[in-house]
């Protein structure tokens, strides 16, 4: 693995890609098998490694949009990263197809049976059915598809053009972007996700969503750039100033992920109403209580210790081992979501949490094709922004 | 800049923050000489106007220790009427200050110099008149400090799971914080205007609020480190209160009251209606004492920028909001929501949804964030919105709940407004004085980010400023 360090671009792409896309195909054909077996879990495992890729993609884009919007000028050096994982996100639209043969065994409300004799969920029915489910999921990936096209050509155009115009423009698409961006990921979290149970409702699942991928691709950034450190690729680019601010958010969005996970419990917990409480309920009954106890340990007491520091956060170990806790403990946050509404009427939620290979096989499967097409994406284009007006700026970026 | 150059072209990417190349002595002498001189005959007619308003409160708050809560406009379930809507308003104006003092900081933003110190006082005195209010509506005020857990002779503490309590915890440990905070930043510039002072009173009295200040290194590096770590103890505050302020209404299970985005909302709420009140203020005290080359044009289109960004975060909750009422399936929640648009207080409602989404759409248009008479309408409009926001919050749920027999329109009574007013009055007087007796801007901090603090600075340029 080589770059030119005049042009920035690679001269060497590595054997990086093609093994991530080996892992996940062979991921892919475990899980496929795994269907085979068990059906319901394979979606349930599939269903989560799927959420938990998009919202690191999610993730990186609003990390972009909001580079954009502020006019950051440290993370300019590590634009190209951030841009090469959101622009990855629309494709993974690929990895939808089975959830939509999926959804009997996912979602109760698409059961005719069940809807017939459940007046909440006729209710809904305009708005939980199929063809409408269907359509909005489509709508969100093409809004994604437009908007992460949108920056990222014009990213790609300033490398050449060496045109300033396009920080503007790419400013001016990042707003009306940013509103997109909240809609999409609420409405997407409360389809894939809040619908698991119909019955249960919270205005704040969206933000809750929001700041898990938010810091699930902080966490991947920092290991791409880490390797990519590894490699001697922008090694004396992306100094240790930068690491200090990938730990800093880190360590900042860890404690807003633990306000609005709090908040969401606290208010449930204190109005106790039946409706609402049944959602805790189940991820505190027989050993879904350690999951929930480890999600309170793993998502915030354990992160906030150990970034607490300034020298914490400027060693790059530290951040190498906290980049690959924080995807982690998505994972199993999205798996502490999905997983208790799996069986009928929940029967999972009473026996425990039991752990299949298919949780690790589609995991795996999607996240190696994932990293396969970003790696693809990445190496095919300057490393860095090669003409961004700050980008010499970003190089000795200093923390005062 | 030429008006058609502004019309194509958005801020230059590196616009230097303080226009007009002022040195370090013109920024002395402009901010601190405001404190020096003989007040404008204006302000002396301002200050008599609102220390009037202020008598008003006085009044309004005599009468109502006298004879009780009746004389206000509350009634069964209306309990929590205009009180509460103000004290919320006027908390949640409390929140600029130290958004753009803590959070700004911790983000590098280096415009928030222009305007921090303003913002700060701003939040102080908005605190005060919000904290007056829960004050007088326990009816009992001479014994409010029951409120405070102490050990006593009765054997009596406040109830621990009252979120009122939380309040009562919150809203002091914030006031607090930013006072210091207020105080810390301002202990150089105090120093400045000692060094400056000409009578002896002044040297005395600045003398001993400047603690014994003499710019040497040794105490700029305590003193940065001082700033940097009250401003991280203040950032999560600038969460916490109003989050606090809405577990007084989301623990309930009170339909429009009791809904999981509540923390974010009103934070997000809080900081909207924080920044328009800035801005009021801003817009009026830069042109009357001609601070327009400190406080120029790009902080208040930023300022713009961030009330938009809030609108938007406000209206998603808005919508959220009315999204899950109907998802929840839940008659009691869809009433609740479809009630306040078409109910009652359905005026209410769409003139908070005018204000606070509609009318802030206008700001994505640069030219009208850069106009001095169109965000000046337009941060008025948004403080219009914001309190009829709180209004639609305590008095539509309260007022149509679960027992129909019961419900009644609810009307303030004149004392309700008088008190209202009266905060005014409170709030400009502690303002104005605030312009007359200590530096409105952080004159060292704006020192810092003029070009001439780069050490690579080689004397004086025609244009452009450092990065």
């Amino acid at each position: 693995m080589k770059i030119d360090t005049k042009t920035f671009r690679f001269t060497d792409t590595g054997s990086f890609g093609s093994k991530a896309m080996i892992v996940g195909v062979i991921g892919l054909l475990a899980s496929a098998a795994g269907y085979l077996v068990n059906s319901e879990q394979f979606f349930h495992s599939y269903l989560t490694a799927f959420v938990f890729w998009v919202t690191l993609g999610l993730g990186a884009l609003f990390f972009t949009l909001i580079h954009h919007l502020v006019d950051a000028e440290w993370s300019v050096v590590l634009r190209r990263v951030m841009e090469s994982t959101m622009v990855t996100l629309p494709l993974l639209i690929v990895f939808f197809v089975p959830i939509a043969f999926g959804m009997h065994d996912l979602f109760e409300w698409t059961h005719v049976d069940v809807v017939a004799g459940d007046t909440l969920l006729q209710g809904k029915a305009p708005y939980l059915n199929t063809t409408f489910f269907l359509a909005r999921t489509a709508g969100y990936f093409l809004i994604w598809y437009l908007l992460t096209r949108a920056l990222y050509t014009r990213s790609i155009k300033q490398d050449t053009s060496n045109e300033k115009g396009q920080t503007i423009r790419m400013r001016q698409i990042s707003a009306p972007g940013m509103v997109l961006f909240g809609f999409t990921l609420t409405y997407a979290a409360f389809d894939w996700l809040m619908s698991l149970n119909p019955h249960w409702y919270s205005t704040i699942f969206g933000v809750y969503i929001f700041v898990g991928a938010l810091l699930s691709s902080l966490g991947f950034i920092t290991l791409i750039l880490l390797f990519l450190r590894g490699k001697g690729v922008l090694a004396d680019k992306v100094t240790v100033e930068h690491y200090h601010d990938l730990g800093k958010l880190i360590f900042a969005f860890t404690i807003f992920w633990a306000y609005i996970g709090f908040s969401q419990y606290f208010l449930i917990w204190y109005g106790n109403i039946p409706e609402e409480t049944i959602f805790y309920h189940t991820r505190w009954a027989g050993s879904w209580k350690y999951v929930s106890m480890l999600i309170i340990l793993g998502h915030f007491i354990f992160p906030f210790l150990m970034l607490l520091t300034r020298a914490a956060k400027r060693s790059l170990k530290v951040l190498a081992f906290m980049g690959f806790w924080m995807l982690f403990i998505h994972w199993v946050d999205m798996y502490w979501v999905i997983l208790p509404s799996m069986g009928a009427h929940g029967a999972n939620a009473h026996h425990g949490f039991s752990l299949s290979w298919m949780d690790l096989s589609t995991m795996l499967g999607i996240g190696g094709i994932f990293v396969w097409l970003f790696w693809k994406r990445f190496t095919s284009q300057p490393v860095v922004p090669v003409n961004d007006p700050k980008l010499e700026a970003s190089f000795h970026f200093v923390n005062g | 800049m030429s008006t058609a150059a502004a019309k194509k072209e958005t801020i230059p990417l590196d616009a230097p923050l303080v226009l007009g190349n002022p040195s370090f002595s013109d920024l002395s002498e402009t901010i601190g000489g405001i404190t020096e001189k003989k007040a404008p005959v204006q302000w002396f007619l301002l200050v008599g106007f609102f220390a009037s308003l202020a008598l008003l409160f006085a009044g309004s708050v005599g009468y109502l220790f006298w004879e009780g809560v009746g004389i206000w406009g509350l009634n069964v379930p209306v309990a929590w009427g205009w009180a509460i809507v103000n004290f919320v308003w006027w908390v949640g104006i409390g929140h600029a200050g130290t958004l753009i003092s803590a959070i700004l900081f911790l983000f590098r933003q280096r415009w928030r110099t222009a305007i921090n110190r303003f913002a700060e006082a701003m939040t102080i005195f908005a605190v005060i008149c919000a904290l007056l209010f829960p004050m007088i509506h326990v009816g009992r005020v001479w014994v409010v400090y029951w409120t405070l857990p102490f050990p006593n002779q009765m054997m009596m503490w406040p109830n621990f799971r009252s979120p009122l309590l939380w309040d009562v915890f919150a809203v002091s440990t914030y006031f607090t914080v930013s006072l210091l905070f207020w105080y810390v930043g301002m202990i150089p510039d105090l120093a400045t205007l000692r060094d400056r002072a000409t009578t002896k009173v002044r040297k005395v009295m600045l003398g001993i609020f400047s603690l014994g200040w003499r710019g040497s290194n040794k105490q700029w590096k305590h003193y940065e480190r001082a700033y940097l770590i009250l401003a991280a103890l203040a950032t999560p505050l600038v969460l916490s209160v109003h989050s606090v302020v809405s577990f007084d209404f989301a623990v309930s299970q009170l339909p429009g009251w009791h809904t999981t985005i509540f923390p974010p909302y009103f934070v997000a709420g809080a900081i909207f209606s924080g920044f328009a009140m800035v801005m009021t203020l801003a817009i009026v005290a830069r042109k009357i004492y001609k601070l327009e080359n400190i406080i120029t044009i790009n902080h208040l289109d930023v300022m713009n920028k961030i009330m938009l960004a809030t609108s938007l975060m406000v209206g998603y909750a808005y919508s959220c909001e009315f999204f899950v009422a109907w998802y929840s399936g839940n008659e009691f929640e869809q009433f609740a929501f479809i009630n306040r648009a078409t109910g009652p207080y359905a005026w209410a409602y769409w003139i908070m949804i005018t204000c606070n989404v509609f009318i802030p759409q206008f700001l994505w248009s640069q030219r009208i964030r850069r106009s001095i008479p169109f965000m000046f309408v337009i941060t008025i409009f948004i403080n219009i919105g914001m309190w009829f926001e709180r209004f639609v919050i305590v008095v539509s749920s309260l007022a149509n709940d679960f027992l129909p027999s019961s419900w009644a329109y609810y009307t303030p009574s004149m004392w309700d407004v008088m008190t209202y007013i009266g905060t005014f009055g409170v709030f400009f007087t502690l303002f104005l004085l605030f312009l007359r007796f200590l530096p409105m801007v952080a004159i060292s901090e704006v020192k810092g980010v003029l070009p001439a603090a780069n050490p690579h600075y080689r004397g004086p340029v025609s244009s452009g400023g450092q990065s």
